[in-house]
C-alpha cells in the first residue's frame, strides 16, 4: 500500500513550515518546522488536540492565516513543484478553490446567510470558470446530486438556515469540489454533525476523491475518522510533527508515546468510529512555556532525563514512518529491531 | 409574505389612534380652554368660522364624546380648517408635504451613502489613519448641531464660493422645462440635504465600522476567500451584505428624528415644506395646523417604518422563516 | 463597592477620548458656574458697538453681536440654560423611562405589551414636532422646553432598563426576595433597580448631550425663553448677518459641538469602562 502510494506524484510538500502567533506576550512558535507530504489520489489525516497546529497548518497552505496574530515565518509549501509563498495574492486567489479547496468545521456557520445556496455555489463557479449563469446553475445542480442532496434543482433556492447541518456540510463539499481541486483540505469536517450523518459525510468524501483521483487531508482529533478514512497519518502535538506512518502501522504499533496515549493502553485496540482522542493525563503545555526537551515530557509515564534535555528529532524508526521519541527508540533496539527507515 | 405586509401595516392603526387620543390630550393641556385660545390669540371674529371651530371641537359637550368626536373627524381625514392659508390643513399639509419628502429622502441617501462608504473604509483600514480620520470626522459631525452646519455651509459655499443657493428650492423666475426644473431642484437640495444628512452618516459610518469588524470574524467570510474570490468582492458583496442589517434596524428607529431635523433644516434654508408650514404655524399659534402636522407627521414616521420593517424581511432571510 | 469604582475609574483614565471629553465638560461647568462673577450684569444688554469680530477689541474676547452685546458674556451665560436644561431633561427622561421600563419588564405580560407599544408610540412620533408643538402650546418658557425635550428622550433609557431588568428578574437573589415575601415595589426598587442602574446611567450621560442638542434647535427656531441667554438663541439671532459677520453664528455652534461631543465622549468612556469586554474584543 505505502509503495504503491509513494509511485503516484507528490502534489503537496510542506516543508519545515513554521508557523508564529504574534501576541502581547511574545512571539508563539504554533507550527514549528511541519514537514508532510501529499500525493494525488492519498489521504493524510493529521491528528492531535485542538491547538496543536493542525489547522493553522492548512490555513498557512491557503495563505488564509489570520493576520494578526499569525504569520509564516519559515520553509515552504510548494503544490505542484509551485512555491505559493512566492505567488502574488491575485495569483493565490486562482489556486484557491480551483487548485486547493477547504472544507471547514461548522457547516452552519461557514455559509453566508443571507445568500441563497445556490448563488453561492454557482458563486464559486463562476469565478474560476467563466461560464453562463445558467450554466453554471446547471452545474450547481450537478453538484448537489453529486454530493447526494435529494431534490437538488429546489434546494439551490434554499437559504443556509433552512438546511440541516449535514446538508449544510454536502453543500461546502460541493462548493468545494466544484473547480475540480487537485487538492481538498477538510479541517474537522464532521466534528459539528451527529454520528450517523459524520459516516455518510466521510463516505461522500471517499468516494468524490476516489472518483476524482484529489489528494485530501482530513484534519481531525477524532481517530474513529482516521481509521476510516486515511492512508497516512501525521500526529502533531504543541505545534511539532511527533510521528508520521500508514494508518494501519500506526494503530497495530504507535510509536510515539503521545501517539500510543491517543489510542489507550492497548495499541492494537480495534479502533471504531466515533472514539474520540483517550483522556491522556495532564495538559499540553502553553506554548509561551514549552519546555526544553521533549515537549510531551510533563504527560509521558516513560520520559527519561534525556527526554527533559534534549529535543528529539524525527528519526526515521521502521520502514515508511519516523517519530520523535526517544522512548521508542530505545524500547525498538532493546527488542533488536533495528532502527532505521 | 402578504399576509406579514398586511399584518404589519394594521400594527400602524392603533399607533395612529394613540397620536391622535395624545393630540386631544394636548389641546386639553393647553392653559384656557382651546377654544380661547383660538378665538383670542388669532382675533378670529367671523361669526361662521367661529361655529366651525365650535363644531370640529365640540367645546360645548362633555370630554368623551368631545374625544369621540375628534377622532371620528381625524379618522374622516379631517383636520380641522386654517383660517392662515384659507385652506383646509389636510389640504396644506398635503401641498407641502412632497418637498419635505424629497428632503428627507435625499438625507437618508446622503447620510447612507456617505455614512456605509465611511464605514467600510475604515474597517478595511482598522487601525490605520484613514480609520482614525474617519472616526474623528464621525465623532464631530455627531456633536454639530444640523442647523449650524447648515449654515456654516451657506457661509462658505454660498456666499464666499457661490456653488450653491442660498436656500429656497427652486430658482424664481426661471422655466426650463421638467428636466430643467428637476436638476434646478437638485442644485439647491444638495446643501440642505448634507447638513441633515452628515449626522446620521456619523452613526452610520460607526454602527457601519462596528458592524462589519464583526461580520469580518465570521466563519463564512473564510469560505469565501477560500473560494478565491478576491478581497474586495469578499467585503462587497459577502460582509457588507450582512453588515448592512444593523444599519437598516438603525434607519428604521431614526426615521422620525429625521422627519423633526428636516424642520429646522428647512427653516435655515427656507425649504418650503411641512417644516416651515410647521415652524409659521407655531409662530402664529395656529393649532389646527401644528397637530395636523403631528398627526400626519406620526402617520408618515409609522408608514415609513413598517416599509423599513419590511425591507429587513427581504434582507434577512432568517426572519422570514420565522 | 469601594474598589470597583477606583477600578471604573481606572479603566475610564485609560481612555485618553474620555479623559480628554471629561476635561472639556468640567471646563464647561467651570464657565457656567464662574459667569456671574466673570460678567456680574445683564448679558443681554447692550456694551459696545455691534459687530466687533473676536481677537480685536481685548475688551470684548469672542467680538459682540449685531446690537453690540458680548458674545462671550452669553456664552458663559449660555452655558448656564444649556447645562442645566440638558441635565433636567436628561433626568426627566431617565425617571420616565425607568419606570416605564421597569414596570414592563417586572410586571411583564399585558402590561410589559402596553408599556411597549406606549413607547413605540413615542418612538414614531418625530420628537422635535413633538417638542415645538408642546412648546406652542404651554409657552415658551425654560421648565416646559426641559419637561418637553425630556418627554421625546426616554425610550431608548425604557428599552435598556426592561432589558436589564428582564436579566436580572430570575436570578437567585431576587428570587429570595420574593421567597421572603417581600413586596413587588420593594423588590424592584430596592433589590434590582440597583444592579440594573449602571447602564441606565450611563445611557443617561448620553441623553445629556442629546438634550443639549435640541434645546439648541428648539431656541436657535426662536421657540425657547426669550429671557435666558441661549447658545441656540445665538445662532439663531446672527443668521441675517452671516453675509458680513458669520463669526456671531459660528462661536456659538462651536460651543454647542464641543459640549456635545465632550459628553458624548464621557458617555462612551463610561460605557467601555462598564463593559470592559465589548472594548477588548
Amino acid at each position: 500500500m505505502v509503495v504503491s502510494m509513494s509511485k503516484r506524484p507528490v502534489i503537496l510538500d510542506i516543508d519545515s513550515l513554521r508557523v508564529s502567533l504574534f501576541t502581547r506576550r511574545g512571539v508563539l512558535p504554533a507550527v514549528d518546522g511541519l514537514s508532510l507530504t501529499v500525493a494525488a489520489g492519498e489521504t493524510v489525516a493529521i491528528v492531535g488536540e485542538s491547538g496543536c497546529g493542525k489547522s493553522l497548518t492548512a490555513l498557512a497552505v491557503m495563505r488564509l492565516l489570520p493576520d494578526p496574530p499569525a504569520r509564516v515565518v519559515g520553509g515552504a509549501v510548494r503544490f505542484m513543484g509551485r512555491d505559493l509563498a512566492a505567488l502574488s495574492e491575485r495569483e493565490m486567489q486562482r489556486v484557491r478553490g480551483k487548485d486547493i479547496s477547504m472544507v471547514f468545521q461548522d457547516p452552519m456557520t461557514s455559509l453566508n446567510p443571507v445568500a441563497t445556496v445556490g448563488d453561492q455555489l454557482i458563486e464559486a463557479i463562476r469565478w474560476h470558470d467563466k461560464v453562463s449563469r445558467q450554466e453554471a446553475r446547471t452545474r450547481a445542480v450537478e453538484l448537489l446530486r453529486r454530493v447526494r442532496i435529494p431534490d437538488a434543482e429546489r434546494r439551490l433556492n434554499d437559504f443556509p438556515h433552512q438546511m440541516s447541518g449535514g446538508m449544510s456540510q454536502r453543500v461546502m463539499i460541493a462548493m468545494a469540489i466544484a473547480c475540480g481541486p487537485k487538492l481538498l483540505i477538510a479541517d474537522e469536517p464532521t466534528t459539528a454533525l451527529d454520528v450517523t450523518i459524520q459516516a455518510q459525510i466521510l463516505e461522500l468524501m471517499k468516494e468524490l476523491q476516489a472518483n476524482s483521483g484529489m489528494g485530501l487531508i482530513i484534519i481531525t482529533h477524532d481517530l474513529g475518522v482516521v481509521a476510516e478514512t486515511a492512508d497516512r497519518v501525521v500526529v502533531m502535538y504543541a505545534g511539532r510533527k511527533v510521528e508520521d506512518a500508514p494508518v494501519e502501522a500506526l494503530f497495530e504499533r504507535p510509536l510515539h508515546r503521545y501517539t500510543r496515549g491517543l489510542l489507550g493502553a492497548t495499541p492494537s485496540a480495534n479502533r471504531r468510529r466515533g472514539n474520540r482522542l483517550a483522556e491522556i493525563a495532564g495538559s499540553v503545555p502553553a506554548l509561551s512555556e514549552l519546555p526544553r526537551g521533549c515537549t510531551f515530557q510533563n504527560r509521558c509515564a516513560d520520559a527519561s532525563d534525556r527526554c527533559r534535555a534534549e529535543k528529539p528529532a524525527l528519526t526515521p524508526l521502521l520502514p515508511g514512518r519516523t517519530a520523535a521519541c526517544f522512548a521508542a527508540e530505545e524500547e525498538l533496539s532493546r527488542h533488536g529491531i533495528a532502527v532505521g527507515p | 409574505m402578504r399576509r406579514i405586509v398586511l399584518r404589519r401595516l394594521a400594527q400602524i392603526i392603533p399607533l395612529v389612534l394613540a397620536v391622535i387620543v395624545l393630540n386631544f390630550v394636548l389641546i386639553h393641556l393647553a392653559p384656557g380652554s382651546l377654544f380661547d385660545v383660538m378665538t383670542s390669540e388669532q382675533q378670529i371674529t367671523d361669526p361662521a368660522m367661529l361655529d366651525q371651530l365650535r363644531h370640529t371641537y365640540g367645546v360645548d359637550q362633555p370630554t368623551g364624546v368631545q374625544l369621540a368626536k375628534y377622532i371620528w373627524s381625524v379618522m374622516r381625514l379631517d383636520l380641522g380648517f386654517s383660517y392662515r392659508q384659507n385652506a383646509p390643513v389636510l389640504d396644506v399639509i398635503m401641498d407641502q408635504l412632497p418637498a419635505t419628502l424629497i428632503l428627507m429622502l435625499a438625507a437618508i441617501a446622503v447620510a447612507l451613502v456617505i455614512g456605509m462608504t465611511a464605514g467600510v473604509l475604515a474597517s478595511v483600514r482598522v487601525n490605520t489613519i484613514w480609520d482614525n480620520l474617519i472616526s474623528l470626522a464621525a465623532v464631530f459631525f455627531f456633536a454639530a448641531p444640523s442647523f449650524w452646519l447648515g449654515i456654516m455651509m451657506v457661509v462658505l459655499f454660498s456666499v464666499k464660493l457661490g456653488w450653491f443657493p442660498v436656500g429656497g428650492m427652486r430658482t424664481i423666475g426661471v422655466n426650463n422645462g421638467v428636466i430643467g426644473d428637476a436638476l434646478d431642484v437638485m442644485h439647491h437640495l444638495v446643501l440642505p440635504a448634507t447638513a441633515l444628512g452628515l449626522f446620521y452618516a456619523a452613526t452610520y459610518a460607526r454602527v457601519m465600522r462596528a458592524s462589519m469588524l464583526e461580520v469580518f470574524r465570521l466563519d463564512f467570510v473564510r469560505t469565501a476567500r477560500a473560494k478565491g474570490l478576491s478581497r474586495a468582492r469578499v467585503v462587497l458583496v459577502h460582509v457588507m451584505r450582512n453588515a448592512l442589517l444593523p444599519i437598516v434596524t438603525l434607519l428604521g428607529l431614526q426615521l422620525g428624528t429625521i422627519l423633526g431635523g428636516s424642520v429646522v433644516i428647512e427653516s435655515v434654508f427656507s425649504w418650503p415644506g411641512i417644516g416651515s408650514l410647521l415652524f409659521d404655524s407655531v409662530m402664529s399659534r395656529n393649532f389646527p395646523m401644528v397637530l395636523g402636522v403631528l398627526v400626519l407627521g406620526s402617520l408618515l414616521v409609522a408608514v415609513a417604518n413598517a416599509a423599513v420593517d419590511l425591507a429587513y424581511l427581504r434582507l434577512d432571510p432568517r426572519i422570514r422563516a420565522r | 463597592m469601594l474598589p470597583r469604582t477606583i477600578d471604573f475609574a481606572r479603566r475610564f483614565a485609560r481612555n485618553r477620548a474620555a479623559v480628554v471629553g471629561l476635561l472639556l465638560v468640567i471646563l464647561v461647568i467651570g464657565i457656567a458656574l464662574a459667569a456671574p462673577w466673570i460678567y456680574p450684569r445683564n448679558p443681554l444688554r447692550i456694551v459696545g458697538r455691534p459687530e466687533i469680530w473676536p481677537f480685536v477689541n481685548s475688551r470684548f474676547p469672542l467680538g459682540t453681536d449685531s446690537l453690540g452685546r458680548d458674545i462671550a458674556a452669553m456664552i458663559a451665560y449660555g452655558a448656564r440654560t444649556t447645562l442645566l436644561i440638558g441635565l433636567c431633561a436628561s433626568i426627566t427622561a431617565t425617571l420616565i423611562g425607568i419606570t416605564v421600563g421597569a414596570a414592563a419588564a417586572y410586571f411583564g405580560g399585558w402590561i410589559d405589551e402596553m408599556l411597549m407599544r406606549f413607547t413605540e408610540l413615542f418612538q414614531t412620533i418625530p420628537n422635535l414636532i413633538f417638542v415645538l408643538t408642546i412648546v406652542a402650546i404651554l409657552g415658551q418658557k425654560l421648565e416646559y422646553v426641559t419637561i418637553a425635550v425630556g418627554v421625546v428622550t426616554w425610550t431608548p433609557i425604557a428599552r435598556l432598563t426592561r432589558a436589564e431588568f428582564l436579566s436580572l428578574r430570575d436570578r437567585e437573589f431576587v428570587q429570595a426576595c420574593r421567597a421572603m415575601g417581600m413586596s413587588n415595589l420593594r423588590i424592584m426598587f430596592g433589590e434590582i433597580l440597583p444592579n440594573a442602574l449602571p447602564p441606565v446611567i450611563v445611557l443617561s450621560s448620553l441623553v445629556i448631550a442629546g438634550a443639549v442638542l435640541f434645546e439648541s434647535a428648539v431656541s436657535f427656531l426662536g421657540l425657547g425663553d426669550p429671557n435666558v441667554s441661549s447658545w441656540g438663541r445665538l445662532i439663531g439671532d446672527g443668521r441675517t448677518l452671516i453675509r458680513t459677520s458669520w463669526y456671531i453664528c459660528a462661536v456659538p455652534g462651536l460651543a454647542i459641538m464641543l459640549t456635545v461631543l465632550a459628553l458624548n465622549l464621557v458617555g462612551d468612556g463610561l460605557n467601555d469602562a462598564l463593559n470592559p469586554k465589548l472594548r477588548d474584543r
